[in-house]
C-alpha cells in the first residue's frame, strides 16, 4: 500500500511539473506553444488532489484543528473525543461519498469533453467518487481501531478497579 | 428561522467538530449537511461547480510551489542556501524569522495565491528555525502569517477580481495593497525580534566585517547553484518568460539534478518521499478548500452575505463607525466564504456606500485586499495557517497563540491604519498617475 | 408562495446585461402579478458559465443568461464559428425571431433540458495588444506577437492561421502575462470584454469581427414546461422584449465599449472591409473545415449552408 502511493503520487505530481515545464520550454526556446495541455493536466491534477487525500486519511494525517486537546489531559477523555471525532468524521465522509456517487452516475451519463481535445472528462470527474469511497474506507477503519482501543481501556479500568476493591 | 440565523448555527458546527479533531475537510462538511438539512441548500449541482473549482488552473501553482520546496529542502539546495545567509544573520537574535518572513514576502510577491509562500518556503525555514531553537509553533505560525503578504504584493489574483467587480484599474489596484503589505512586513520583522528574545535560540559567535566577508566567500561557491534557483524563478517571472506556475515547475526540474548530482541530497528514496508528502499535504488542504468552497457557494446562493449587510446597514450613517462596522463585516465574512468570493460579493455590495462616505475605490481596494488576506489565518475558515500545520508538521494547539499575537500587532492595526490613512493605500497608486 | 428564481451571468454588477436583466426581474413580476420573481447573481458567482449550464440542466439554478457551452455537446462551437457572420444586420437575420442559427442553438438546448427563452447579442470580437500591430489586416503575414487564446480550438485556430502564435494562458494569469510580457495580447473577447478585464494592458485595439459573441437567456426546461400557459406566454412576452431592446442597443453599445478603451489610452487600429474580407477567406479555407471535423461535417455544413447571407 505505502510503495502504491509513493509511486502513483510522485509519477501524479511529476507530471505536472514536467507539463508545465515542457510548456515553457516550447513557447520560450521554440516558439511554438501546446495547445491543449492545460487540459490534459486537469486528470493527473484532480487525481493527485484525492489521492493524497485518500493517503492523508490512510496515514490519519489529515489536518485537524483540535482546541479541545488544549484543555484536555487524562488519556481516556482524549480517546473518547477521538472517538466521537472519528464518528462525526465518518458520517460526513458518508454523506458526502453518497453525493459524490450521485455526480459520478451524473457524469458518466452526460458524458462531458474537454474543449479542445475532447478528452472525455469523466476519467477526471471520477476521482471524486472513488477518492471519497477510500477516504471514507479509512475512516471508518480509524473509527473502529479506536472504539477497540476505548473498549479495551475501558476493560483495563474496570479490571483495576476490582483489583482495588479486592 | 431566519436564514442568517441557520448560517450561524452551521458556522457554529463548524467549530465544534473543529475543537473535537474532525479532520478539517469534513468539519466542512458537516456545517455543509446542515445547511443542505435545514438551511434549504441543495448538493445537487453543487458536486459539478466543486470539480469545475478544483479544475481551475490557478490552483495549480500550489502544488507545484509544494514539490519545489520539499525538494530543495531535501536536496540540500535549500540547506546551502540557508548556510549562505547564515553568514550574514546567523549571530543576531531573531535573525532567521526576519529572513523567513521577506522570503515568504518575495516568494509572495511572484504569485497571486497565499498559500504559495509556506508552500514553497515552509518545508525550508520551519525544521531550520526549529533547529536554531524557534519553537515549531511559533516557526509555523510566522510563516504562514507571513505567506499572507503574497496576496497584498502584487501581483494578486484578488486584486484582479476585485478591479473587474468594481471597474476599478487592477494596477492601481495592485500599488493600493503595496503599502499595507510593506508595513506588515516591517511590522512582522519587528514583533519577530522582539519575540525571539525569549527563545533559548543557538546563535553564533561575533564576527568582524572582514570575517563574515570571508566566510561569504567560502560558503558562496558552495551556494551557487543553489542561488540560481530563485534567480530563475524571479527572473523568468519578471521578465517575461514564464507564469508562477510555469516557475515553480521550472524550479522542480533545475532541483532535481542539482540535489541528485551537485548536493547529492536527493536519493531515489528521498525524492520518492519528497513527492508523495508533497502530494498528501497537497491532497489534505484541496479537499479541505473543495468542502468550503462548496460550503460558502450554498451561502452564496441562499443570500446569505447580503443578508448581513443589510442588517448592518441600517445602524449609523457616521463615517468613522461605519468603517468599523464594514472592517468587523469583512472579517466576519472572512469566516464563511474565501477571499475570491469574499471580493466578488461584497466589492461591488459595499463600494456605493464607500463612495458616499468618501472613501476611493482604490483605497476600498486596500481595505479589501488586507481583511480578506488576514482570512486566509483566521479560523474557522484560516486555510493558509492549517496549510503551514499540515507543511510545518505543527499541532493547532501550539501555532494558535503565536499566530494570534502576530495578527493582533500585525494585521489589526494594518486593517485599521488602512481604512483611516488614506495615503497608507493611496501614496503608491499616485506615484503612477491613478 | 412564488419562488424566487436564481439568474446568474458572467459580467461584473451594472454592466450592460446587469441592468438588462435587472429590467427582466421587474418586468416579469410586474407582469406576472408578483407570482413570477428573479434574483440576478452576477460576476459567475453561481460558476463559470460552462458549469452554470450543467447545474441549469440539472435545475439546481433556473436561469442564466451567458454563452453556450460545448462541454456537454461540442456542437454548440458552432455558435461561435470565427467569421461565420459579418455585420449586426446578418447576424439579426440568422439570430433573431425565426432565424437558422438560434433555432439550432435551441434545440441543441432542448436536449440539455433546458429552454432557450432570448438571444442576447453582445459584439464583434477583436484583438487586444499592448505592443503595436503588426500588419493587421493580412492574415497570411507572420506577425511575431503571442496572443493569449482561451482554451476553445476555434480561437486556437484562428489565431495560428491569421499570423500570431496562439498561447493558451489560464485566465486567472493572463492579466499579469501580457503585463510582464509572456503574452503580446489577448483574442477571444470584445471591446466590452477587454475594457472589463484588460484596460490597463491593451494599448491597441483591432476592431477584425473575428466572431460574434452572443449570449442566450435560458431556463430549465422542466420548470418552464411545467408552468401554466399565462405565465408561460408572460415569461416569453419579457423575454422577447428583453432581446428586441438588446437588439436596439448592441451595436451603439459596442461602439461606447470602443470609445472606453479610447478614452482609457488605446489606440483604435483601423481595419477595412476588404482586409476583413481577406481574413474571412482565410479561415473559412483553413479553420472551418477543421472545426467542422468535430462538430460533424453533414451537420455542420448544412447549418452553414442555411446561414442568411
Ligand atoms: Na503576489
Ligand atoms: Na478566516
Amino acid at each position: 500500500m505505502e510503495r502504491f502511493f509513493k509511486y502513483s503520487l510522485t509519477i501524479l505530481i511529476s507530471m505536472l511539473a514536467a507539463g508545465e515545464f515542457f510548456q515553457v520550454i516550447m513557447r520560450y526556446i521554440l516558439e511554438i506553444p501546446v495547445m491543449g495541455l492545460e487540459e490534459i493536466l486537469v486528470y493527473p491534477t484532480l487525481w493527485l488532489y484525492f489521492l493524497g487525500s485518500v493517503n492523508a486519511s490512510r496515514e490519519d494525517t489529515q489536518i485537524k484543528a483540535n482546541v479541545l486537546d488544549v484543555f484536555i489531559n487524562s488519556d481516556r477523555a482524549k480517546l473518547i473525543v477521538r472517538v466521537f471525532a472519528d464518528l462525526m468524521g465518518v458520517i460526513v465522509s458518508f454523506w458526502f461519498t453518497y453525493w459524490s456517487w450521485d455526480y459520478f452516475r451524473y457524469a458518466l451519463k452526460v458524458w462531458k469533453e474537454s474543449p479542445t481535445l475532447y478528452i472525455p472528462t469523466f476519467y477526471a470527474e471520477c476521482s471524486f467518487f472513488i477518492g471519497l469511497l477510500l477516504m471514507t474506507t479509512f475512516a471508518l477503519i480509524y473509527l473502529i481501531r479506536n472504539i477497540g482501543k476505548l473498549l479495551e481501556f475501558e476493560k483495563i479500568e474496570k479490571f483495576e478497579q476490582v483489583e482495588q476493591g479486592a | 428561522m431566519d436564514i442568517v440565523t441557520i448560517s450561524l448555527i452551521s458556522l457554529g458546527i463548524l467549530v465544534v467538530l473543529l475543537s473535537f479533531g474532525v479532520p478539517l475537510p469534513y468539519c466542512f462538511g458537516g456545517a455543509l449537511m446542515f445547511m443542505c438539512s435545514f438551511g434549504g441548500g441543495t448538493m445537487k449541482g453543487t458536486m459539478a461547480w466543486g470539480f469545475s473549482q478544483l479544475a481551475n488552473p490557478v490552483l495549480l501553482c500550489i502544488p507545484l510551489f509544494v514539490f519545489a520546496g520539499a525538494i530543495m529542502s531535501e536536496s540540500g539546495i535549500a540547506n546551502s542556501l540557508l548556510r549562505f545567509v547564515n553568514v550574514f544573520v546567523g549571530r543576531f537574535r531573531g535573525g532567521l524569522g526576519v529572513v523567513a518572513t521577506l522570503s515568504c514576502a518575495i516568494i509572495g510577491a511572484i504569485s497571486g495565491s497565499g498559500l504559495t509562500g509556506v508552500a514553497a518556503t515552509g518545508p525550508l525555514l520551519i525544521p531550520e528555525m526549529e533547529g536554531k531553537g524557534y519553537p515549531r509553533g511559533y516557526a509555523t505560525a510566522l510563516v504562514a502569517n507571513s505567506s499572507i503578504l503574497g496576496l497584498l504584493i502584487p501581483p494578486s489574483v484578488t486584486m484582479i477580481l476585485y478591479g473587474w467587480v468594481t471597474d476599478t484599474s487592477i494596477l492601481a489596484c495592485f500599488l493600493a495593497t503595496l503599502g499595507p503589505g510593506l508595513l506588515i512586513t516591517a511590522l512582522f520583522c519587528i514583533v519577530n525580534l522582539v519575540i525571539a528574545r525569549k527563545f533559548p535560540l543557538i546563535l553564533d559567535p561575533p564576527k568582524t566585517v572582514k570575517e563574515t566577508a570571508k566566510e561569504g566567500v567560502k560558503h558562496t561557491s558552495r551556494a551557487l547553484p543553489a542561488m540560481i534557483m530563485p534567480v530563475i524563478i524571479l527572473g523568468g517571472i519578471y521578465g517575461g518568460i514564464m507564469t508562477p506556475t510555469e516557475a515553480a515547475a521550472v524550479a522542480v526540474v533545475y532541483g532535481i539534478p542539482v540535489g541528485f548530482l551537485i548536493y547529492k541530497g536527493l536519493t531515489m528514496d528521498a525524492f520518492l518521499n519528497a513527492a508523495k508528502n508533497s502530494a498528501t499535504a497537497v491532497g489534505s488542504i484541496m479537499v479541505m478548500i473543495i468542502f468550503s468552497l462548496m460550503l460558502s457557494q450554498i451561502f452564496v446562493m441562499e443570500d446569505v452575505p447580503q443578508a448581513l449587510v443589510e442588517g448592518i446597514f441600517a445602524i449609523t450613517t457616521n463615517k468613522v463607525l461605519l468603517l468599523i462596522i464594514i472592517n468587523f463585516l469583512l472579517f466576519f465574512v472572512g469566516m464563511i466564504v474565501n477571499d475570491s468570493t469574499s471580493i466578488i460579493l461584497m466589492g461591488p455590495l459595499l463600494l456605493p456606500l464607500m463612495n458616499a462616505i468618501g472613501i476611493s475605490p482604490v483605497q476600498f481596494a486596500a481595505i479589501m485586499g488586507v481583511n480578506t488576506a488576514m482570512g486566509g489565518v483566521t479560523p474557522p475558515y484560516a486555510s493558509i495557517l492549517y496549510f503551514g500545520m499540515r507543511i510545518g508538521n505543527a499541532e493547532f494547539r501550539d501555532v494558535i497563540k503565536p499566530a494570534m499575537i502576530l495578527i493582533g500587532v500585525g494585521y489589526i492595526p494594518v486593517v485599521f491604519l488602512t481604512s483611516f490613512w488614506p495615503n497608507l493605500s493611496l501614496y503608491f497608486p499616485s506615484l503612477f498617475g491613478y | 408562495q412564488a419562488k424566487t428564481l436564481k439568474v446568474s451571468h458572467v459580467r461584473p454588477q451594472d454592466t450592460a446585461i446587469d441592468k438588462d436583466l435587472r429590467w427582466f426581474a421587474e418586468k416579469l413580476e410586474e407582469m406576472s402579478g408578483g407570482n413570477l420573481k428573479a434574483k440576478i447573481y452576477p460576476s459567475s458567482s453561481l460558476g463559470d458559465f460552462t458549469v452554470v449550464q450543467e447545474r441549469i440542466s440539472l435545475g439546481a439554478i433556473d436561469m442564466a443568461c451567458q454563452p453556450a457551452a460545448s462541454a456537454a455537446d461540442k456542437r454548440f462551437q458552432l455558435a461561435y464559428f470565427p467569421y461565420m457572420l459579418k455585420n449586426w444586420v446578418q447576424a439579426k437575420k440568422n439570430y433573431g425571431v425565426d432565424g437558422p442559427l438560434r433555432k439550432v442553438v435551441a434545440d441543441l438546448y432542448a436536449e440539455q433540458n433546458i429552454q432557450l427563452l432570448a438571444v442576447y447579442p453582445v459584439y464583434f470580437g477583436g484583438i487586444a495588444l499592448n505592443r503595436e500591430p503588426a500588419s493587421p489586416g493580412d492574415p497570411n503575414a507572420a506577425k511575431g506577437i503571442k496572443l493569449r487564446v482561451p482554451p476553445l480550438k476555434t480561437f486556437q485556430l484562428l489565431a495560428d492561421n491569421t499570423g500570431y502564435l496562439g498561447t493558451p494562458i489560464p485566465f486567472s494569469d493572463a492579466f499579469t502575462a501580457v503585463q510582464t510580457g509572456v503574452v503580446d495580447g489577448v483574442i477571444g473577447s470584445g471591446a466590452e470584454g477587454y475594457y472589463a478585464s484588460f484596460k490597463d494592458v491593451t494599448k491597441y485595439y483591432i476592431p477584425s469581427n473575428t466572431h460574434f459573441e452572443v449570449w442566450f437567456l435560458i431556463v430549465n426546461k422542466e420548470y418552464f414546461d411545467g408552468l401554466g400557459d399565462d405565465l408561460k406566454k408572460q415569461f416569453s412576452d419579457t423575454a422577447s422584449q428583453f432581446e428586441d431592446h438588446r437588439w436596439t442597443t448592441a451595436e451603439k453599445d459596442q461602439a461606447a465599449n470602443e470609445k472606453r478603451l479610447a478614452d482609457y489610452g488605446a489606440k483604435i487600429v483601423p481595419i477595412t472591409d476588404e482586409q476583413i474580407a481577406t481574413i474571412e477567406e482565410k479561415i473559412h479555407k483553413t479553420v472551418w473545415p477543421a472545426v467542422l471535423e468535430d462538430v460533424g461535417k453533414e451537420w455542420g455544413q448544412s447549418i452553414l449552408g442555411s446561414i442568411v447571407k
